[in-house]
């Protein structure tokens, strides 16, 4: 740190409220943006921590700025406490400050008719959600109940609230949207989530394409992963899709994230990415997976579940790859099809029992009679096989016809 | 004594309150005192309560009043107020009684600390500390006590609004639904506004009241507070913790401006009031009349006398028995107050002091009534009758005790006692009023007029209240010999030392009586006879008292409990008390002699007894009284016999004659239950008292750092076996087993033959002891266990539930158990009886990896996956491998199983399926392995069969005699049947409500 005179220190602090002010005044936004995010570590708002600290009667400035706008001291204030409080570590502190001074903000905001600030509102948004989460760190190493995102998150409700109108500031509003969504997650309160996506979808003054795209595949990767969550496949491909498609190829980091559970939604429709894909991506977590269901190997499939079980817990795609077991079943008794047609085509649609058995030994899978049975009539009942069980002589009757359908982007049913 | 009376019968409905409000300003003077100490705390406790109290008795006697108008309009609204006759009154007021505690407790400590502050502040503060206690707290504390309102379910209502602390109690639970339950919107709204008034009482009454009487009036006084007013009126319950907020900030904003609001409001509020008391009549809302007269009060600061006349003149108006005089009580406490201390700066505040002392007062008798035997009931509100004022009082009485006489058949209940007892004693105590200037009115309010005016013309009217305490404790006529001895000398010292006129005798603590201890025991004599005491053995020597705590509260307790020695013990403590007072009156006001505990102590014991008989019956007389419950009472027939003894029915004839200027009638049959009630609203008192203490001792502390530990009830039962019943008021330790007999209970539950409603019944005594107590330890989890097998083993889901959260959370503190069999149990529980994946992923996430090493968890991951994968076989064969309670968790999902795989079957199968493979498979062999042949295999043959058909199946019987499922015709013909026999599942509500219609 440079030793700053005090008069430089001054010099500095009013430098930033005459920058605040000036910005606020001529409506740039672009400059309060920078103005306003605090954990930018930006080199402005470092030293200005600095000269804060040590110019202590700095709300005395604050004081002499607010005489030419008056409301802007309670934003500073706070803001600038917060500044200080966050150059310091204490996360607690700056985002109780930073609180304040975003409702202050909000307050002024809503009363600006153009949109000219909806993006340092965003910077708001934005400030406030990391803040809170470094706050409920830093809480919860004290051993204190974090509740910091909750805060942020209603905050974060209203600011939706504000935006969330026929005017120009309507477009802002996914972003918003989008901080949510990433505080409901992080707090597993993905329920919540569900008032704001229906007014994003009802609500007739959003035009869903109107929006930033950034903002539009951001909201497509959180409510594809709901959909996820709910196993509801279809809605979930498409969504996903639509954020993998949209997304900037150059953010690999996000392609990655999108994948993570596109993948194994198709899985579970029946398409199978290529492995260069899962190379590219580094999602080497579902190599075996595409092995298995292309080998028809539940041992593998297995495997490969029970190596990852606790990442696929985790990011919650666990329960979906845990029903793939009966693709495999299906590839698996397929393979069987095709060896006996190469020995026998006309005996080819019979498969004895004993057979699967046998080849779920190989596999080292201990299973009995009545349980590869009842495997079968699940495989023929979820449609995943056509033909029939006949049990007195433990044989599996195909069909003749596309004895194995294809999913072809439709989920099993249930 | 009209006064009184009338105070009373305003206070009947909030008689708990305001006993509470009685013990609780006196802790918050004392601290500790409890309000059996009343009688030598009382003078002191009251002057407390003036401050801090003024506004819950206020609001108590003002929700009554309310009430009664309602209860004339509405009928079975307003009959729980009106009716308070009724236990339903003495529920009511033990709401508003335990209401009031938090609220006190939260008073008192303002008070003392805020002392100078406005009313407006004090109170304001004390309520927001009140819903806070609450909340820490959560039960036992202010929300028990408010808790044990809620549980009778009339009176919860009103306790629940009543009580500041509703907000509390909302916290902590219980409570909440009873409030609901209870009344409903009418009188949570009363107790909002009864809360208003607390936080208003600075200058907040008259806004309140405005808000009642409709806009009109309001207006005039402040509109802001009628608004919020009008708020809490209809969101009932719910908006409780709002009217709180707002009543708060209502209450920020007046501090300053409560004292201005009385002194400006009085002239404008005054026409209002009258109007408003006419407009309120006609609506039958006696809300509006009891607004008006606080107006009146607020008024009355500045402009005493013209307030009085007010008063009288709202009364006449009014006409509503109940209404009217509570208001003209509280304006004559008002007065008074006033006229004896405007001197100070402090006026407003004194005012409301006294105020508050009165309204305490009338508490007071309430509460004597609930908690105490009768007679002592009907002595302690003939005290603070008289306290509250002398002159005006008795006008105001006057006017009351004919709107009364509701209230009055309600006291009857409760004070078989007062009435002898109360006779002389009231009779005594007006003397003794009298006796100050005219010794000897034995016409209650007519003498007391005649006295009024004499007594005005030469002492303030604090004075005469003074003595009309006094004399309240008086019991027989040597005590009122001595007594008015006393009196007189202190009087005229107070003459020589130019103090009469400004020593605040509203916080004078009464001078011990000489022949108290003689006195006492005469007394108890009396009180024997009377009460046929016969009947009435002192069962238990216990006090619930002890719990409360620490000083005071501990020396209460002995009182109470020890009839007949309680006496002298009272007097004794007493003085201990006493110097609490003392400390009190240095700290607010110059107070000389504590008084004669004489009459205390007897009310103490005398609500003892009836406490006791009270705890026994408790659940009985509530029950009785509500008809609905009286099989409970069955439980305690014996304690009903006694109330239901023509004796204990003459008593309370007579109590109810004599109150008929009261309002206390209220209380009147139920007043047992209220009585029980006020017993742990005394507790709750007590506990408020406590904090109240902290506060006082350390103002600046945080509300986090009240040491709840010392307010934690610790059980002194020694019963094995106790019936549960939700508590509707604080604990009673006498009725809580300590640690050593829960673990007792547990074992006798344990190897208990009886059925699974029994051991329910007894393991959730055994949990609500453990609650109560705060006791968290490998006892607590075993006991969730043990209960939670059983629930499993019942199929009783609901009950297994409630045990399993607790359980993960005990788990999570440390506490040793089956965490691992629990764990399983839980995640069986989300596989099979959620569809939400994401409880699933969570809850299997957070499996350590110890857990899954568990043969409990290992099959519960098992099960999962059968179920995610439809293997039926699977499933079955778990099903039976399965330790006997995991059994018995996925009994309740094996028909949707059966159902979904014979779907699959006669979906997959051709041409047929045996029956004998599907009972194989599907479970309904009984012995695992063994289902192809032998007995076990035909029994499940049999079972499958008769399934199979009751599920739509078309079954053949092929040529070799085997019965044949055929798949292609069943899987068109097969239904899910209607559950004929869901209880047998799970049920277990339909169980129990079988095994009560059964039983009764």
């Amino acid at each position: 740190m440079s030793f700053t005179s005090m008069g430089e220190a001054h010099r500095r602090i009013a430098d930033f409220l005459n920058r605040f002010s000036e910005a606020v005044s001529t409506q740039d936004g672009a400059s309060l943006k920078s103005l306003l995010s605090v954990s930018s570590n930006s080199s402005l708002l470092l030293s200005l921590a600095d000269d804060l600290n040590l110019y202590q009667d700095w709300s005395r400035l604050v004081k002499q700025a607010e005489r030419n706008s008056h409301t802007l001291g309670e934003i500073l204030v706070p803001h600038l406490r917060c500044v200080q409080s966050y150059r310091s570590g204490r996360f607690v502190e700056a985002y109780a400050a930073f609180e304040k001074s975003a409702n202050a903000f909000l307050q002024e905001f809503r009363n600006w008719e153009t949109a000219w600030a909806v993006e340092a509102m965003h910077v708001v948004a934005h400030e406030i959600r990391i803040l809170a989460e470094l706050a409920d760190k830093e809480l919860a190493s004290l051993g204190k109940n974090p509740e910091k995102l909750q805060g942020a998150g209603s905050f974060l409700m209203k600011v939706f609230g504000s935006l969330a109108g026929k005017g120009p500031k309507r477009v802002g509003a996914l972003y918003v949207t989008c901080q949510l969504f990433k505080a409901y997650f992080k707090l597993g309160t993905v329920h919540l989530c569900r008032s704001v996506i229906r007014s994003i979808e009802t609500a007739k003054f959003f035009d869903f394409e109107e929006f930033p795209s950034s903002d539009k595949v951001t909201y497509m990767y959180y409510t594809g992963r709901l959909e996820v969550y709910n196993e509801n496949f279809v809605a979930a491909d498409q969504k996903l899709t639509y954020a993998l498609m949209h997304c900037n190829s150059r953010h690999e980091a996000n392609l990655r994230m999108i994948l993570k559970y596109l993948i194994p939604v198709k899985l579970s429709i029946g398409i199978l990415p290529k492995m260069s894909l899962l190379d590219k991506f580094h999602l080497t977590e579902y190599t075996n997976i595409v092995k298995a269901l292309k080998q028809g190997d539940l041992r593998l499939l297995r495997r490969a579940l029970q190596e990852h079980e606790d990442q696929f817990l985790r990011t919650g795609v666990y329960l979906v790859l845990e029903k793939l077991e009966l693709q495999v079943y299906q590839r698996l008794v397929k393979k069987i099809y095709i060896f006996q047609k190469q020995k026998d085509p006309s005996k080819a649609h019979q498969i004895k029992l004993d057979v699967i058995v046998k080849a779920l030994k190989w596999l080292e899978i201990d299973m009995d009679v009545d349980e590869v049975e009842c495997m079968m009539a699940i495989l023929i009942y979820k449609n995943l096989m056509k033909g029939y069980f006949a049990h007195k002589s433990k044989v599996v009757v195909l069909s003749k016809q596309e004895p194995f359908p294809k999913l072809n982007g439709k989920p099993v049913s249930s | 004594m009209l006064p009184s009376s009338s105070i009373w019968s305003a206070a009947s409905s909030s008689n708990h309150s305001v006993e509470e409000g009685s013990q609780g300003h006196a802790p918050v003077i004392t601290g500790h005192y409890s309000w059996p100490a009343s009688a030598g705390q009382v003078a002191v406790s009251w002057n407390y309560g003036a401050n801090n109290g003024p506004l819950e008795n206020a609001t108590s006697s003002s929700s009554g009043d309310h009430y009664d108008p309602l209860r004339d309009s509405t009928g079975s609204e307003g009959a729980h107020f009106p009716t308070n006759s009724m236990s339903q009154t003495s529920a009511s007021s033990n709401l508003s009684a335990t209401n009031g505690n938090p609220a006190y407790a939260g008073y008192a400590q303002y008070p003392n600390s805020t002392y100078s502050y406005g009313y407006g502040n004090m109170q304001y503060q004390s309520n927001y500390y009140s819903p806070q206690q609450a909340n820490y707290t959560s039960y036992q504390q202010a929300g028990a006590s408010q808790n044990s309102g809620a549980s009778y379910q009339p009176h919860s209502s009103f306790q629940n609004t009543g009580s500041y602390a509703t907000p509390t109690s909302y916290s902590g639970t219980y409570f909440a639904s009873d409030h609901q339950t209870a009344a409903g919107c009418p009188t949570s709204g009363y107790v909002n506004q009864t809360n208003y008034w607390n936080d208003g009482s600075g200058g907040g009454y008259p806004l309140q009241y405005a808000n009642y009487p409709s806009s009109d009036t309001n207006s005039a006084p402040s509109t802001s507070n009628t608004t919020t007013n009008s708020y809490s009126y209809q969101p009932e319950c719910n908006q409780w913790p709002i009217n709180y907020g707002t009543s708060v900030s209502n209450v920020n904003c007046t501090p300053g401006p409560g004292s201005m609001v009385s002194s400006t409001v009085p002239t404008a509020t005054y026409p209002t009031q009258s109007a408003n008391g006419s407009y309120s009549y006609a609506s039958s809302q006696p809300p509006p009349p009891g607004t008006t007269s606080w107006r009146g009060d607020l008024g009355l600061p500045n402009l005493p006398s013209s307030q009085a006349q007010n008063a009288v003149a709202c009364y006449p108006s009014s006409s509503w028995e109940e209404k009217a005089p509570t208001v003209q009580n509280y304006n004559l406490n008002q007065i008074p107050s006033d006229l004896q201390k405007p001197l100070d700066l402090k006026l407003p505040l004194f005012e409301n002091h006294d105020a508050n002392g009165k309204t305490t007062c009338s508490y007071d008798p309430t509460s004597s009534l609930q908690v105490f035997p009768s007679g002592q009931v009907s002595q302690i509100p003939q005290q603070p009758l008289q306290a509250i004022s002398a002159m005006d009082a008795s006008r105001v009485s006057k006017m009351q005790i004919p709107t009364n006489p509701r209230i009055s058949s309600s006291l009857a209940v409760g004070v078989p006692k007062v009435d002898k007892e109360g006779s002389t004693t009231n009779t005594a105590t007006k003397p003794a009023y009298l006796s100050v200037q005219v010794p000897k009115l034995n016409n209650q309010l007519s003498s007391s007029d005649d006295t009024d005016a004499v007594v005005k013309g030469a002492f303030p009217p604090s004075v005469r209240s003074y003595a009309e305490r006094c004399f309240s404790r008086c019991k027989d006529d040597s005590q009122r010999d001595a007594n008015k001895i006393i009196l007189s000398e202190i009087i005229a010292k107070a003459k020589d030392d130019s103090s009469l006129w400004t020593k605040n005798w509203d916080m004078e603590p009464l001078f011990p009586l000489p022949n108290s201890n003689s006195n006492a025991a005469d007394r108890n004599i009396l009180r024997s006879t009377v009460l046929s005491t016969p009947k009435f053995p002192g069962r238990r020597t216990k006090s619930r008292w002890e719990p409360v705590a620490e000083e005071r509260m501990d020396i209460k307790v002995a009182q109470v409990n020890p009839d007949s020695t309680k006496n002298v013990s009272w007097a004794e403590r007493l003085a201990g008390g006493r110097i609490h007072e003392n400390e009190w009156n240095s700290m607010k006001l110059p107070l000389p002699q504590p008084p004669p505990l004489n009459k205390t102590p007897q009310r103490p014991l005398k609500k003892s007894r009836f406490s006791d008989i009270s705890n026994i019956t408790e659940n009985g007389n509530s029950s009785s009284e509500s008809d609905k419950e009286q099989e409970l009472t069955k439980h305690y027939s014996s304690a009903i016999a006694l109330e239901n003894s023509p004796e204990e029915k003459k008593r309370r004839e007579h109590r109810s004659k004599r109150f008929e200027n009261g309002q206390e009638r209220r209380t009147d049959g139920k007043q047992f239950k209220p009585r029980a009630a006020g017993v742990g609203n005394i507790l709750r008192k007590a506990s408020a008292m406590l904090l109240a203490k902290s506060y006082d001792d350390q103002c600046s502390r945080a509300v986090e750092d009240i040491n709840w530990n010392a307010l934690t009830v610790k059980g002194t039962s020694q019963e094995v076996e106790k019936r549960y019943l939700r508590l509707t008021s604080a604990p009673d330790p006498a009725t809580v087993r300590p640690e050593e007999i829960l673990e007792k209970a547990l074992y006798m539950v344990q190897t208990s033959q009886k059925n699974y409603l029994y051991k329910c019944d007894q393991l959730k005594s055994i949990r609500q002891d453990l609650t109560v107590q705060r006791i968290q330890n490998e006892l607590t989890v075993k006991v969730y266990e043990t209960h939670g097998r059983l629930a499993l083993e019942a199929g009783d889901l609901p009950e297994f539930n409630q045990c399993q959260s607790q359980l993960k959370r005990l788990y999570a503190e440390g506490i040793k158990g089956c965490q691992m069999e629990f764990s399983a149990y839980s995640l069986l529980c989300v596989i099979l009886h959620s569809n939400n994946k994401r409880d699933l992923l969570s809850s299997i996430n957070s499996l350590s990896n110890a857990a899954k090493q568990d043969e409990a968890v290992k099959h519960a991951l098992a099960v999962h996956s059968a179920v995610s994968a439809g293997n039926y076989v699977l499933f079955f064969r778990l099903y039976k491998a399965a330790p006997s309670l995991i059994t018995c968790l996925m009994d309740l999902h094996v028909e949707k199983m059966r159902f979904e795989a014979i779907k699959c079957m006669s979906k997959s199968y051709r041409p047929t399926i045996s029956v004998s493979y599907i009972a194989h498979v599907l479970g309904f062999s009984t012995l695992a392995q063994t289902g192809f042949d032998g007995e076990n295999g035909a029994n499940g043959h049999e079972d499958c069969e008769e399934w199979l058909r009751a599920h739509g199946a078309v079954l053949i019987v092929e040529n070799n005699a085997e019965l044949q499922l055929d798949a292609k015709a069943s899987s068109s013909t097969l239904y899910m049947p209607e559950p004929e026999d869901a209880v047998a599942h799970g049920d277990s509500n339909l169980a129990v409500d079988d095994f009560f219609t059964r039983a009764s």
